[in-house]
């Protein structure tokens, strides 16, 4: 048979099978054995521990003392939930869990749904908001660690040159900060774009470039990167994610993490290619405006296709951070026609920078 | 004497000649009973899709309630002797231990900043930076850390739970555990894994000697020599099987391409994986299949076989008083538990936490004996109120579980 009550003392582990009275303003507890009394608690003082939907029995307390009485019989539950108002709850019951995981399940998967557009389009608008000077802090400390072992290069009219052309063009498009072109000695053959406006060039890409109109197209596609935040973006974009596949696994499983950081890898590199297409034509865009010649990004491909047939991007496919270069240079291509990038002078001094 | 009759109480009809014999002499009372999970798993899920949605609005800052939340649910589901657990741990304890736990490591972080600025600042090695640093010392810390929040976490939750309206705790130092703890896994590790019952037994050991119901003790009588023997076994049986199933793998596939007569180019082999087809996934997929049954066939069989012997062995050289602990836990049991649990929470990205809690406390209750009945008037409320404040390091540096 199931008891009616259990008393726990608060002092002993021991447990008395009890039952009990209301009286005017008191709860007496008493021995179903021999009707001994074993507790009187002023009705104001008591109180109930937790709730129904988490509790099978919410423990009945004293205010102040560790001593618990548990109802285990629904009718002495009811009975007490009507006389006592503190503990009403107790008459209550379970709903049944079908609809409310239907609803709480429903407004979960909407969320995610939400958090995920907010991410994934949200950046394109909240990360160019994040105050300037963080962004250069930020770029400035990664440009320290990916720099560290090689030497800068100083040539006066070169980095002069590079920089007014970088700030011509970022001017071109409205951007409202400054430009700092960085040339790094030695390859590989590329250049990148850090957060607030820092530019990298490898000495081995000026090196290789048959004339300005090249050296001018990577830098016009820097700049595109540059004016439309995609470092930045790239950046909130991969802990959003991060955030959120943190979210859906309750906070529990770094396991989920692991695995999901796999997709991300993918998904940072979807963004990658998206990213380029746009800096491709970006790049174009501002050239032409500035009425330059603009053939260098196309013709700087065909060169870079010539010396490796093979074309890396292609090749790695969805592994690949930069679309496929033919159809980059399919998209680019324009007529050498329009005003060099650099004069004489700024060439020479460019092509010197590291000597 | 305590005797409840209750609708929980599960034991076992004594036969009448031994009824007569414990009457007779003073022979201690040796009642077999099993717990009761009576949680429901619909109910469960009610809680953890709430706990979902808040932490998605509240970008996870709600974990500390949703978790208090889940507990109270299985902990006041799970009873002992007809008396059910209580969990009265406060979501605040677990954000301000979280808190804390920050602190320190932003503590840590300006420490790493001084040293770096006033010992690596003229970069003897050209590429070793700031976040290098405190990437590097995090993780060194971060392991010895790890188990002290293990110590710090469970010394919590025990503090927080009830039974019989006493409180539990955990005596003993966590700092101790953890040095102790890092000692032994580096051992193991550099002794190709031969102490593992050293370790397992010497880690148990504090944890369950330092356990406390109220004023009573729980005593571990176990001891690592009993169980190297079949440690032995499983060591060697272990490469065995690991050789066999590289074995029938490779010789699987290397069968399968050779019939079929496929060979690749670079290109298409490149191809393959670039530009993946759905035909080519389905290939990965039965790859991955056919391995994990290869796997699974052969190690983690024999890895469960182990880890129930073990659990059994530590399980039943533990009480608590006079109450005694039994398990005849099976190696199948032991591979729905860390083999079937693992896929469920991966299969389902995470969603079928509730099911695998639900999953462990079932096993719990149908598997777990316990002989004999604590002495209530005996054991004593204890005086002390545990930590403050929980789980910060727990949830800082490891996983954790409910």
């Amino acid at each position: 048979m199931a008891s009616l009550a259990r008393f726990y003392d608060g002092e002993t582990a021991l447990v008395h099978d009890v039952s009990v009275r209301t009286t005017a303003n008191e709860l007496v507890i008493f021995r179903l054995a021999d009707a001994g009394i074993l507790a009187r608690w002023p009705i104001g003082e008591l109180a109930m521990l937790g709730d129904i939907q988490h509790e099978v029995t919410p423990p009945i307390v004293r205010k102040g003392s560790e001593a618990r009485l548990v109802v285990d019989d629904p009718e002495l539950r009811r009975q007490l939930a009507s006389l006592v108002p503190q503990l009403a709850p107790l008459a209550g019951t379970r709903t049944p869990p079908a609809r409310r995981i239907a609803a709480f399940g429903a407004t979960f998967a909407a969320l995610v749904g939400l958090f995920w557009l907010a991410v994934d389009y949200g950046t394109e608008y909240a990360a160019p908001l994040l105050p300037y000077s963080l962004q250069v802090k930020l770029g400035e400390s990664v440009f320290d660690e990916l720099t560290a072992d090689k030497a800068e290069c100083h040539g006066e009219g070169g980095v002069k040159a590079l920089n007014d052309l970088a700030n011509r063009l970022a001017k071109a498009a409205d951007y409202p900060h400054e430009i700092a072109v960085h040339v790094m000695e030695g390859g590989p053959v590329n250049a990148f774009t850090l957060p607030g406006g820092i530019l990298v060039f490898y000495f081995d890409l000026i090196d290789q470039a048959k004339d300005g109109a090249q050296v001018a197209g990577v830098m016009a596609h820097e700049i595109g990167h540059v004016v439309h935040y995609h470092p930045m973006k790239g950046l909130v974009r991969q802990y959003g994610i991060e955030l959120l596949v943190k979210l859906v696994s309750g906070g529990y499983s770094d396991l989920l993490s692991t695995l999901a950081s796999g997709g991300n890898v993918l998904l940072a590199l979807r963004n990658g290619r998206a990213f380029e297409r746009d800096a491709d034509a970006t790049g174009v865009a501002l050239l032409e405006k500035l009425e330059i010649r603009a053939d260098g990004i196309a013709s700087f491909f065909e060169q870079m296709m010539a010396k490796e047939p093979k074309d890396s991007a292609a090749v790695a496919g969805i592994w690949s951070s930069h679309p496929p270069t033919a159809e980059r240079i399919d998209a680019t291509r324009r007529p050498s026609s329009g005003k060099p990038p650099f004069s004489d002078a700024e060439w020479k001094a460019v092509r010197n920078v590291c000597r | 004497m305590t005797n409840t009759t209750s609708l929980w109480g599960q034991a076992a009809a004594p036969s009448k000649p031994a009824a007569a014999m414990a009457a007779a002499t003073t022979e201690p009372d040796l009642t077999p009973s099993r717990p009761l999970y009576d949680g429901k798993l619909g109910e469960l899920y009610v809680i953890y899709l709430r706990h979902l949605m808040l932490m998605l609005l509240t970008l996870g800052w709600s974990r500390f309630w949703g978790r208090t939340r889940i507990r109270r649910y299985l902990w006041n589901h799970f009873a002992i002797l007809g008396d059910r657990f209580e969990y009265r741990g406060r979501g605040i304890e677990l954000m301000v231990g979280f808190v804390l736990a920050l602190l320190l490591i932003a503590g840590w972080g300006g420490l790493m900043y001084l040293v770096w600025i006033y010992v690596f600042h003229e970069r003897p090695f050209a590429s070793f930076g700031l976040f290098d640093i405190f990437t590097l010392s995090v993780a060194l810390i971060g392991f010895p850390l790890a188990y002290v929040g293990h110590y710090a976490g469970l010394r919590y939750r025990l503090s927080r739970t009830r039974w019989r309206g006493i409180r539990c705790g955990l005596a003993g130092s966590a700092w101790r555990y953890g040095a102790a703890a890092t000692f032994l896994t580096f051992a193991n590790a550099i002794t190709f894994q031969l102490l593992t019952p050293v370790v397992s037994v010497n880690l148990a050991r504090p944890r369950i000697t330092n356990t406390r119901f109220g004023s009573l003790p729980f005593i571990f009588a176990g001891g690592a020599g009993d169980i190297y023997g079949r440690y032995i076994g499983y060591y060697f049986l272990n490469i065995i099987a690991w050789l066999v199933a590289a074995g029938i793998f490779f010789t699987a596939i290397g069968g399968a391409v050779g019939s079929l007569g496929i060979s690749f180019t670079e290109e298409e082999f490149q191809k393959l994986f670039t530009r993946p087809s759905l035909r080519t996934i389905l290939l990965v997929a039965a790859l991955a299949i056919g391995l994990y049954v290869v796997f699974s066939l052969l190690i983690l069989p024999l890895r469960c076989w182990w880890q129930a012997y073990l659990f059994r062995y530590l399980v039943s050289h533990s009480r608590a008083g006079n109450v005694l602990f039994a398990t005849a836990i099976s190696t199948r049991q032991m591979w729905g538990f860390l083999v079937l649990n693992y896929l469920i929470v991966v299969l389902t990205l995470g969603l079928g936490w509730p099911w695998v809690m639900h999953r462990t406390l079932r096993l719990i209750a149908a598997e777990l004996w316990l002989y004999g009945a604590p002495d209530g008037a005996s054991i004593r409320q204890p005086t002390d109120l545990g930590p403050r404040y929980g789980e910060g390091l727990l949830d800082m540096f490891d996983v954790s579980g409910v």
